[in-house]
């Protein structure tokens, strides 16, 4: 299961940030997945919810925000979405295609209890 | 109290960093690193075996398998370098992995580092194992319609190898679709048919790494 790998380097990582900011409590996480990643969000929680069991982050709320894929072609610069998946641009015909949005793979934000409450 | 911080930090960054390290390492010894992905059964141990009879390059293998040693051993039959990485479960190699493997290689006798990763089309295209490239393996008995269901691998991949091309006469592959969908995920990829054992397509696949390898030490 793809979405385990990832939810394991997650939590590595925001456990390696509270640590850091020494944060008693995170509320909730809230990831930017591109849907080049081939992340399904329901099975992402899921996977979450029974890894973080016995953790620190158990009873954390894990908000996956999927990206659609968005290209775009360096050469006449014009833009399309994933309804034509290919590194070839539909309008010029060039190679030169960008994939601007779809890759994403970010912890965007943590709500979180400091030290300070 | 409850507050909000911002991250946008990239969930891979402590497995990129190990990836950056083993980069940093290949570019001072000027060793190759390729990654070999593909599901299992594709060929990708018989890609390496072949290789090895057409190579005039020195290369070792680092072999990614939830168990078994069995591929080191095959490797190993050949006079090969080979460690052997097991991941106990685990569905692909992490940088931290490679990275124990490479301090049982011998660096300063290598040309090419090949890492085969553990077979499987998904998670393994996710984690950067500091590879100046990642390679395809798909065989023919697997389907025409890999390379839109898996298009992150095939997107990323710096050549791709059709393997069991000798298979196509009793298989119902539609190679056309299968090219068409490569180049549009990658239109600049290499793509090499092969028969690995009997070495059909071998002496383009090592042309191409010693490209490859010229290229990184120029």
């Amino acid at each position: 299961m793809h979405e385990m790998s990832l939810v394991e380097s997650i939590m590595d990582a925001i456990l390696e940030m509270k640590e850091q900011n020494e944060w008693v409590r995170i509320r909730k996480i809230v990831l930017r997945i591109g849907d080049m990643r081939q992340v399904i969000p329901e099975i992402m929680v899921f996977a979450f919810r029974t890894a973080s069991v016995s953790t620190p982050l158990e009873g954390a709320e894990l908000v996956v925000k999927a990206v659609k894929l968005h290209f775009k072609c360096n050469d006449c610069q014009k833009e399309w979405g994933e309804e034509n998946m290919a590194f070839l641009c539909p309008f010029c015909g060039s190679f030169e295609v960008k994939l601007i949005h779809g890759m994403e793979l970010e912890i965007e934000s943590l709500e979180v209890d400091d030290t300070n409450g | 109290m409850a507050k909000t911080v911002e991250i946008k930090k990239s969930v891979m960054a402590a497995d990129e960093k190990i990836a950056e390290k083993i980069r940093s390492v290949s570019r001072e010894k000027g060793i190759l690193i390729i990654n070999l992905i593909g599901s299992p059964g594709a060929g990708k141990t018989s890609v390496l075996e072949a290789t090895y009879k057409a190579a005039d390059f020195r290369f070792a293998v680092i072999e990614g398998d939830i168990a078994t040693t069995r591929d080191a051993e095959r490797i190993a039959l050949l006079g090969v370098p080979a460690v052997q990485i097991n991941t106990h479960g685990g569905c692909h190699l992490e940088a931290n992995l490679v990275e124990s493997a490479f301090n049982e290689l011998d660096l300063d006798s290598l040309d090419v580092i090949f890492i085969e990763n553990v077979g499987n089309l998904v998670c393994p295209v996710e984690f950067d194992l500091g590879e100046d490239y990642k390679v395809a393996v798909n065989s023919i008995p697997e389907g025409s319609d890999k390379p839109l269901k898996y298009p992150h691998l095939f997107h990323k991949a710096g050549a791709v190898l059709l393997t069991k091309l000798d298979l196509l006469p009793y298989i119902s592959f539609d190679k056309e679709l299968f090219e068409s969908d490569v180049f549009k995920l990658n239109p600049r990829v290499s793509l090499i048919e092969m028969v690995p054992v009997q070495g059909k397509g071998i002496e383009e696949w090592v042309r191409l790494v010693k490209g490859w390898l010229e290229e990184k030490r120029r």
